[in-house]
């Protein structure tokens, strides 16, 4: 397994917050999915979302990240509201990678990187550190699942921001992919930035709090 | 790079390498100007009085058609998501990017307006006037092609909606872009008229469409 001290790239220091969420109701198609849901994660903090199929894990992720408005309750990045602070603090990874099917990793996050303002410089170290830097230009379109979810990871920590969401990040890994994908939450972690993870798999991060959304429902 | 320079330069490299760049409006517009004549019969005093306003009425088409790819893909494939978190503001990076996308797809259209109006018989002057008033109203079609994209986009035969949204927006650019080539093949001095206020359409258009176009994004997504 890969050590959280190989993935070394050269980017500045991460701007660290409190995600803080207290008392969220989240209603899907008029159905409850959330109820009076609070958690507070602190830079360094991980948390591990499991449930069964529609409980509202990506819900709750969506709401995260302002893309819904909850039903009741609130979502603080300090002291401001998703709408106002989740493009300074939040790394996404959805559903979808996020990829073009005709466009190169090199060239999807190198447009990336000038977007959010990155250095380039971290684009291969990154890549290195999920094993896909042999593809880098490969279109999209022949990568596999895993290869694709792997960059798309690589785009994450590309962002340099705090607080990743992250919907299913392992989905389509293997172990090897699993283990990197660890790896890289410990740097992460390491460097004072948090993450929540959605997920169905077992994935071993240390000192991950685990919560099981059934139980909110 | 600056954020909106990477949008426009990323929008019209895909547009390139994976749409076939501008081949597609291209094909489709000259299709649509060729089997015209063929609809309306030889008579060339007819023909050549009403090139100018085929030739508005069938760019508005192939701006159209490929209307459903420019947001839906987005919608899609995460991006849009993205987008969103970039911390760049919506509606300048939604102008950049339809800006990108038509640089790169529809630059073919004055073109083709131009050749296309003389084949059907109308003198140099008016043909170039005609092309002008089309390239002034390339942001005006793409701008709104784009809003009813953005506002279909994830759904199924978004086409249909799209055609539905786009066509009422789009007739006052077709009004005025057509009455240019119109005008000036009539030998009518509101050709210059005609041609600014396209420009006008097309300045408006850039101004507010943006707005629009972010916030159906954002209402897709939620």
């Amino acid at each position: 397994m890969q050590s959280a001290t190989e993935i070394a790239p050269d980017m500045p220091a991460l701007a660290t917050e409190t995600l803080r969420v207290s008392g969220l109701s989240l209603a899907r198609g008029g159905i409850e999915l959330v109820r009076d849901f609070s958690l507070e994660l602190a830079p360094g903090d991980a948390v591990l979302m499991s449930g069964p199929n529609g409980t509202g894990k990506t819900t709750l992720l969506r709401a995260l990240a302002g893309f819904i408005r909850p039903d009741a309750g609130e979502i603080r990045f300090g002291d401001l509201p998703p709408g106002e602070a989740a493009a300074d603090y939040l790394g996404w990874l959805g559903h979808a990678d996020g990829l073009k099917h005709n466009e190169t990793p090199r060239s999807a996050l190198r447009f990336w990187a000038d977007l959010t303002g990155q250095s380039r410089k971290a684009i291969l170290p990154l890549m290195r550190g999920m094993a896909v830097e042999s593809l880098i230009d490969r279109p999209a379109s022949r990568l596999s699942r895993g290869q694709q979810r792997r960059t798309a990871l690589v785009r994450v920590a590309l962002s340099n921001r705090p607080i990743w969401l992250l919907d299913e990040p392992a989905g389509p890994l293997d172990g090897g992919g699993r283990a990197r994908l660890a790896a890289l939450v410990a740097w992460h972690r390491a460097r004072g930035g948090s993450v929540i993870a959605a997920t169905h798999q077992l994935l071993d991060w240390p000192e991950a709090k685990r919560i099981d959304l059934g139980a909110h429902r | 790079m600056n954020a909106l320079g990477a949008v426009f330069a990323r929008e019209a490299r895909l547009a390139w390498s994976g749409g076939g760049g501008a081949a597609g409006p291209a094909a489709f517009f000259l299709a649509a100007i060729t089997l015209a004549p063929l609809a309306i019969g030889p008579a060339a005093d007819l023909l050549s009085a009403v090139g100018p306003g085929i030739m508005g009425f069938a760019a508005l088409l192939s701006v159209l058609q490929s209307a459903d790819r420019l947001f839906g893909d987005d919608h899609g494939d995460g991006t849009a998501e993205l987008y969103l978190l970039s911390g760049v503001s919506p509606a300048w990076l939604v102008l950049a990017k339809v800006m990108g996308q038509a640089a790169a797809t529809l630059w073919p259209l004055p073109v083709i307006g131009c050749l296309g109006a003389m084949m059907y018989g109308v003198p140099v002057q008016p043909a170039l006037i005609g092309a002008l008033a089309l390239l002034a109203a390339i942001p005006a079609l793409s701008l709104i092609a784009g809003f009813a994209g953005a506002l279909a986009a994830g759904i199924r035969r978004s086409g249909l909606l799209i055609a539905l949204i786009a066509t009422p927006m789009m007739v006052p650019v077709l009004i005025f872009a057509a009455g240019a080539g119109r005008s000036a093949f009539e030998g009518d001095e509101r050709a210059v008229a005609n041609l600014l206020l396209t420009l006008a359409v097309s300045l408006g258009t850039t101004a507010l469409a943006p707005f629009g176009i972010a916030a159906a994004i954002r209402s897709r997504l939620s």
